[in-house]
């Protein structure tokens, strides 16, 4: 559904991803964790077309991103970094419009959504007057209403109360049950990234392996992991740790 | 693309830049007019002899005043709202949303251009429509023919100063920055002015229309108004170029 193989991008100044080679499956949840400014959302950039690679090559549905017809993208879920919300519309009149430019019908998406996302209350409220809880939440519901089969979230739990982040696990669990291929970022192991069926590790732009989410004490086996990375980049590369 | 302009549509509709531009351009320009007209009829020296043509209390001077308003105060409107129609999505971030979608982001930007040019009809019609209540109001009759040619040169001038405003979307494309944006509209209006005091006359496509409407149109041909059509599609396929062609690298 979604693939990298040996993606680059560089940016001046010498930041960017590198030989990035990862694979999300249809019903499969992949979770992207690394600190901050380890690359996630410059992954994320990539797979969505708002970057291109310098090298190497990103397939959606197996065509790469420079042949996809731009149809194609309908069946595509996405949140990143900002909502697809204006602050001078109401709730629904934004999910309205994220139903139009999704080429979906918003008559009866609307309606189920506010309901799924529990937005009934701030249905009719400005964008920019709700908590940020609840503009995640329409952020969230904006990207995902149209039901689509390749789900791209940058740090959905971001500002969710524990409820919205149960709900919110539960949302991707149940459409990866109905074969959507699903990645997730977040920079600690949170819920979201808990209930992933596999673990990417990001660090210094590059994918540094796995991480095995049934083990104990996920937290420190993560830092331990990106220590040693740190480490070996000193030795190898001369990098400053 | 019907999809992407109902969206433009909801969104300038339903926003604050939206409404306060178009009372800007509206109520602001007969407000203008009514004081420059109560200042003439009062006998202000220094104002009569300022307004030239324009200080005539009949229909001929009130729709010069409009025009000459229209070249310079309406061009920044029309620029401030297109500004904002486009940067705005770089402010608010809303950008990597018009990402990932089955609508292409040239097509996003032609219907932003799409709505632009109907709001400025709509603007347009209205503002004459204002300018001829004011002038029935003020007592100057109904309109002669010669008096309603010139409110439908009026009414393309508003839409021609639209077009002139469009080098502003590429700015603010290209850009990503709203101030960026508003400058190039502050800088339009400069050079427009400029311009004319240089000489350049209708063969500045950025005054062709406000010459051509304050001279009973005499003052631009129409191969130099063409030049004016030809710069807003230049400007609008670069726009959507810069659109099709985006990455969020910076």
């Amino acid at each position: 559904m979604l693939d990298f193989d040996d993606v680059t991008v560089r940016f001046p100044g010498g930041a960017g991803v590198e030989h990035l080679t990862f694979r999300v499956a249809p019903g499969e949840i992949v979770a992207l964790i690394g600190l901050n400014g380890a690359g996630k959302t410059t992954l994320m950039r990539l797979a969505l077309g708002m970057l291109r690679p310098r090298e190497g090559t990103v397939r959606v549905f197996d065509r790469p991103l420079t042949t996809l017809p731009s149809a194609s993208w309908a069946a595509v879920g996405a949140l990143i970094e900002v909502p697809l919300a204006y602050p001078e519309l109401t709730v629904r009149e934004n999910l309205h419009i994220a139903c139009l430019l999704h080429g979906a019908d918003p008559r009866r998406l609307v309606l189920d959504s506010l309901e799924a996302w529990r937005l009934q209350g701030v249905a009719d409220r400005r964008f920019r007057r709700l908590s940020l809880g609840n503009r995640q939440r329409t952020g969230l519901a904006a990207a995902l209403q149209h039901d689509p089969d390749l789900i791209v979230l940058d740090e959905p739990s971001n500002s969710l109360d524990p409820a919205s982040v149960i709900m919110l696990r539960d949302q991707l669990t149940r459409r990866a049950e109905h074969g959507a291929a699903i990645l997730v970022s977040s920079h600690h192991l949170d819920e979201v990234a808990r209930i992933a069926d596999r673990v990417l590790l990001m660090n210094a732009g590059r994918l540094i392996g796995e991480l095995d989410s049934t083990g104990t004490d996920l937290e420190h086996a993560f830092f331990e992991r990106i220590r040693q990375d740190d480490e070996l980049r000193a030795a190898t590369e001369g990098v400053p740790l | 693309m019907k999809a992407a302009i109902r969206v433009e549509t909801i969104k300038l509709v339903r926003s604050p830049v939206g409404m306060i531009g178009s009372l800007a351009l509206i109520l602001g320009t007969l407000a203008l007019l009514a004081g420059i007209t109560a200042a003439l009829a009062a006998g202000d020296p220094a104002l009569t002899a300022k307004a030239g043509i324009a200080a005539a209390l009949d229909w001929g001077g009130l729709l010069t005043a409009a025009a000459q308003i229209a070249s310079a105060g309406g061009l920044l409107g029309f620029g401030v709202v297109l500004s904002w129609i486009f940067a705005r999505e770089f402010s608010d971030g809303t950008i990597t949303g018009l990402f990932a979608l089955p609508i292409t982001r040239a097509r996003i930007a032609l219907a932003k251009l799409t709505v632009y040019a109907a709001w400025s009809v709509a603007i347009s019609v209205a503002l004459a429509l204002g300018t001829l209540v004011l002038g029935l109001t003020l007592g100057y009759g109904w309109p002669s023919p010669d008096v309603w040619a010139a409110f439908g040169r009026q009414v393309v001038l508003g839409v021609l100063t639209a077009v002139v405003a469009t080098p502003v979307a590429w700015i603010a494309s290209i850009a990503r920055s709203l101030l960026a944006a508003v400058g190039g509209a502050i800088a339009l209006v400069v050079i427009a002015q400029v311009g004319v005091l240089a000489g350049a006359g209708g063969w500045m496509p950025l005054a062709a229309p406000a010459l051509w409407a304050i001279s009973n149109g005499t003052g631009a041909d129409p191969v130099q108004l063409s030049l004016t059509l030809a710069l807003g599609v230049i400007l609008g396929v670069l726009t959507c170029t810069s659109w099709a062609r985006l990455q969020l690298n910076r």
